[in-house]
């Protein structure tokens, strides 16, 4: 079935016009940064805007691009039409609290014990913080208007716990404002009987806050399931734990109904063939045997795409411009 | 119309049975009855527990042949079984969880009908009849303050009230059932419940004629 092969490269995904998100993660170590920001470099060149968000806590896209991002996009200096930016999952909740200033701590203190408890609750929620920086992020890149997103996730365990948070937060959003339906009148009361809310804000404007979230929510949840807008590259190593996540995590995203339909095989040796190295011909041998199983699984329904590993580190524009080129042409292994 | 002093009696009666054998075996013995003769509903049932059995054996099946190709070798091999299980073994949970909670339902009704049939019932005849005379004693028998207590709480002054007559019956039922229970066991010679059960008595004078030495 030679001809049902889909091609070995990642143009498909450049041509794909209709492409918004673009999800690339998988283990840790297996070069997801370096993937998403070539990604985004040869993005660049076939559109107008591209942005780069890192939402991996360790924040390697500094690093990679060898330049300083922030909480805010910035352009990548080098590449048009590029912009990155860095956030942190769990620390922008946090922020989130704390920008609220002494009003809301006051607040909640005005609350006593019920509103510690009604923050207990509302963070116990699993994944809570995340999906609210989450849904922050989006909600600023939505305003933003580039033409493509790049997200560079962080390792698998998280990825998908991050892919899950809009059916989660939907469904315990639901049931907060059907609460808040149900008692909003006893809450109202209780607020009022202490002076009221900061700044003259009303139980209804949190309320509608909370909605506004929500639907900005099931809006995204919508757009991450459209396999025309959404798509998720796993990278990962031809060897087996790698591999094995990787299957997991594609069954799962198929559970998410998220669209994924290319795979990035980083890291391969081509030794030379009267190379001496035995360890090199080693690891060559064990990794021909994964990448067999590899295309065996995935060649048909997937964009298997094969990157060397090169003998210096890929960093720096210059570097990940070179490296990108091989996403578009497949390598070619030298005799 | 059925007498109202032997429809508490009944109700009584009813009460210490479900009490005894337990909710639950209530709850089997009316599953038993009301489901299985309808033919239908045994056929759809009976046709969902064979159907939830041979998927529960296709997971077993695909789970031994997942263990037997060994994941490093035959990665392609491995995840392709490793999917269908996961297939099959979804579809099995999801089998199981709709045969439980129609179980789940069913009880909870049953439990619903059985309260009100018994102690609902209970509540409204007290409530019904409170207010009425089961019967009237020979007026001198028992002193003045006596009658007050006997038609506790509204009856008229002489007569003895539901509640009190209820109270009368389930202490009876109660004592002639722990009687019958302790011949039963004295007969058997064998203790029939508790953590020794199934050890002799110990009894003295061994025999029923065995006459005892002072």
């Amino acid at each position: 079935m030679a001809d049902a092969e889909m091609e070995a490269s990642l143009k498909p995904i450049i041509d794909q016009k209709s492409l918004k998100w673009i999800f690339v993660g998988g283990k840790g170590g297996v070069g997801k940064t370096t993937t998403s920001c070539s990604l985004a470099v040869q993005m660049a060149k076939a559109r107008k805007s591209v942005l780069l968000i890192s939402t991996d806590p360790a924040h390697n896209l500094s690093d990679a691009f060898g330049m300083k991002f922030g909480k805010d996009a910035r352009p990548v200096t080098g590449v048009e039409g590029l912009a990155a930016m860095e956030i942190d999952p769990n620390g922008s909740i946090n922020d989130l609290i704390s920008a609220g200033g002494d009003d809301a701590q006051e607040a909640m203190q005005g609350l006593g014990g019920v509103g510690s408890m009604f923050q207990d609750m509302a963070f116990s929620i699993p994944g809570v913080d995340e999906a609210m920086s989450f849904a922050e992020v989006l909600k600023q890149v939505k305003g933003m208007e580039y033409e493509v997103v790049i997200f560079d996730t962080a390792p698998t365990g998280h990825t998908l716990r991050f892919l899950q948070f809009p059916t989660v937060l939907e469904k315990a959003l639901d049931k907060l404002s059907q609460l808040s339906k149900q008692f909003g009148g006893m809450i109202n009361n209780l607020v009022s009987a202490r002076g009221g809310l900061p700044n003259g804000q009303s139980f209804d404007d949190v309320l509608k806050r909370m909605e506004e979230l929500q639907s900005t929510i099931g809006d995204v949840n919508k757009q991450f399931k459209n396999a025309d807008l959404t798509t998720f590259i796993p990278v990962m190593i031809p060897e087996f734990l790698s591999l094995y996540e990787t299957e997991r995590m594609i069954q799962e995203l198929g559970n998410y109904e998220i669209d994924t339909h290319a795979i990035v095989v980083n890291q391969l040796l081509f030794p030379k063939k009267d190379n001496p190295c035995e360890q090199c011909n080693a690891r060559r041998k064990m990794q021909k045997k994964y990448l067999e199983q590899i295309d065996d699984l995935y060649g048909e329904d997937f964009n298997v795409v094969k990157m060397p590993l090169l003998v210096n580190e890929v960093r720096g524009v210059e570097s990940i411009t070179k490296f990108s080129e091989m996403l578009i042409k497949p390598y070619e292994a030298p005799q | 119309m059925v007498s109202v002093l032997l429809l508490v009696f009944l109700l009584q009666l009813a009460i210490h049975l479900v009490n005894t054998f337990g909710a639950k075996a209530v709850n089997e013995l009316v599953f038993t009855i009301t489901i299985s003769p309808e033919k239908e509903v045994t056929a759809n049932s009976s046709k969902d527990a064979d159907e939830s059995a041979t998927l529960r054996r296709e997971v077993v099946r695909l789970n031994r042949e997942m263990k037997a190709v060994s994941a490093q070798d035959d990665f392609a091999k491995w995840a392709r079984i490793r999917r269908e299980h996961d297939k099959a073994k979804d579809k099995y949970d999801k089998q199981s969880a709709s045969l439980t909670s129609f179980r789940t339902t069913f009880d909870r009704l049953i439990t619903a009908a059985r309260w009100l049939g018994t102690q609902g019932l209970q509540f409204f005849c007290n409530a019904y009849f409170s207010k009425e005379a089961m019967f009237w004693l020979p007026q001198g028998w028992v002193p003045s303050h006596v009658e007050w207590v006997l038609g506790f709480p509204r009856a008229p002054q002489g007569a003895v009230s539901i509640n009190i007559w209820s109270m009368a019956c389930a202490s009876v039922i109660a004592m002639v059932s722990e009687g019958a229970r302790a011949g039963l066991t004295l007969r058997e010679g064998r203790v029939r419940e508790g953590a020794n059960k199934g050890e002799k008595l110990k009894m003295e004078g061994g025999g029923v004629g065995g006459k005892k030495e002072l």
